[in-house]
């Protein structure tokens, strides 16, 4: 059984796309065949996360349109066989594609592949209409400040409103020493505001900011934090349990990875 | 048995389909083979007017017909009207002298510049620009997003940069990406063009 699975958040750079390119590498890592679709028309950046941006010829409106046909507008990813990326258009904006038109389009790229990852624009407005509209399921990242959870809450509301319940959160760029300071909002707050799932958390880390500069994603990386939290954060999609870090336990594992890494 | 007996012209009002005397069921068996090949270069177009071959009516609407079912609009003008600017439809001829654009600024990511003719870029263009032209391209500065020269279909159309670090470089109907790992990129201007249905990029001044 396939699903659809939207990556939300509502404010922009809290991790979406940082967040779709990991798990749709990941759940490929895992041997399952996906799609990452990227609904950012206009000002997409997936490509160039995952590496893809020079290979580009037909994006989704060429296929809406009908100006190709569905495979040649999928780009096989350079690591993983059974990865595809469907890239925005550049050239174009939101009002390009209509939620129908996206919902056909989920529909046929259901029978093709296992997962179905879509990395939604930030905004409420009609890119995000068009994003949720073949979604099953939903993830809604956020980061630790007040404005990001304010903004993940209405997405909530929104996506209940459009029938799609129960989404999980991912809490994204989590420092854990500002935390312990109290400088910063710690998860079970989070979790109370916001009242969803936890999927899982994922540090503050340099290797982040690498991996997205040379367009590998991090979850290929064996030796980052936050590449481990994104493979957890998989195999818990794909329903495995993988115990959830709570904030205590994080602690310990965060601080003794990061001596062994950083030698702090 | 001459092969040609039909040709497409064109002129403003649409195209024309001139058609050389003979056994009528040859010259059907010809346009079905000629739409066939150019049925999409014709989409959209309109057909003004079917001459020449001394065909009774009967004969005239049956191609008629033919050519509709290729989803090409037919819509016969008066012939008076037709007699000027005629010539054949060809891909665009002006690489060498024709129509110039100049952009005298930079383009950036999401920008479009699509012309029938030649374009010059007093710039730079970025990724995830695209610049699309019948003729050549001409980049008086970094290309570094999509070049699409010679769009119609002409092979002997040429993307020249100052520094050539195109997302993707498109010549007719031939696609080039650079390579995924960073590549040393020369200090001189370079030129790329179409060598055994390959695109090549090489220095376009000779060495001293």
């Amino acid at each position: 059984m396939s699903e659809v699975i939207v990556i939300t958040s509502g404010k922009g750079g809290v991790g979406k796309t940082t967040s779709s390119a990991n798990i749709a590498t990941g759940l490929a890592m895992d041997g399952n065949k996906v799609v990452v679709v990227d609904a950012d028309i206009g000002l997409r950046n997936l490509d160039v996360v995952m590496g893809l941006e020079n290979r580009i010829v037909y994006d989704i409106v060429d296929i809406v349109e009908g100006v190709c046909r569905l495979k040649q507008g999928l780009i096989k990813d350079k690591r993983y066989d059974g990865l595809c990326l469907l890239p925005a258009a550049q050239t174009k904006d939101k009002t390009a594609v209509s939620p129908k038109q996206m919902q056909d389009l989920t529909e046929e790229l259901k029978k093709i592949f296992d997962y179905v990852i879509i990395d939604c624009p930030a905004g409420i407005e009609q890119g995000f209409q068009n994003a949720i509209a073949g979604a099953d399921k939903a993830i809604v990242v956020t980061t630790p400040e007040i404005s990001a959870v304010r903004d993940a809450d209405r997405i909530i509301g929104l996506l209940e409103a459009k029938g799609i319940y129960d989404p999980k959160l991912i809490i994204n760029r989590i420092r854990n020493d500002m935390v312990k300071r109290g400088d910063m909002m710690n998860i079970d707050d989070m979790i109370d505001i916001l009242a969803i799932d936890l999927l899982g958390i994922v540090p503050d880390d340099e290797s982040i900011v690498i991996s997205t500069n040379k367009g590998e994603p991090v979850v290929t990386d064996d030796k980052a934090l936050a590449g481990q939290a994104y493979r957890n954060i998989t195999k818990r999609i794909q329903g495995e349990e993988v115990p959830l870090l709570n904030l205590d336990v994080d602690e310990n594992v965060f601080s003794k990875l990061k001596k062994i890494f950083f030698g702090k | 048995m001459d092969q040609n007996m039909i040709s497409f012209k064109g002129n403003k009002d649409g195209i024309y389909i001139q058609i050389k005397e003979g056994d009528f069921n040859l010259i059907k068996n010809q346009l079905i083979n000629k739409l066939e090949t150019t049925k999409e270069f014709f989409q959209g177009a309109k057909v003004v007017d079917i001459k020449g071959g001394h065909l009774l009516e009967e004969e005239f609407n049956i191609l008629v017909s033919l050519i509709e079912e290729f989803g090409i609009e037919v819509e016969i003008v008066e012939k008076e009207l037709i007699e000027e600017d005629i010539e054949e439809i060809l891909p665009f001829d002006g690489i060498d002298i024709g129509n110039t654009k100049f952009l005298r600024h930079t383009l950036r990511s999401g920008q479009r510049v699509e012309f029938d003719g030649n374009i010059v870029v007093l710039g730079d263009t970025n990724p995830g620009s695209v610049i699309v032209a019948k003729g050549n391209i001409i980049i008086m500065g970094a290309l570094r997003g999509i070049a699409h020269a010679g769009s119609d279909g002409n092979k002997e159309a040429i993307v020249a940069a100052f520094q050539m670090k195109p997302n993707q470089l498109r010549i007719a109907d031939i696609i080039a990406r650079s390579p995924d790992n960073e590549i040393l990129s020369p200090q001189w201007p370079e030129i790329a063009k179409i060598k055994d249905n390959t695109v090549m990029i090489e220095p376009y001044l000779q060495k001293k």
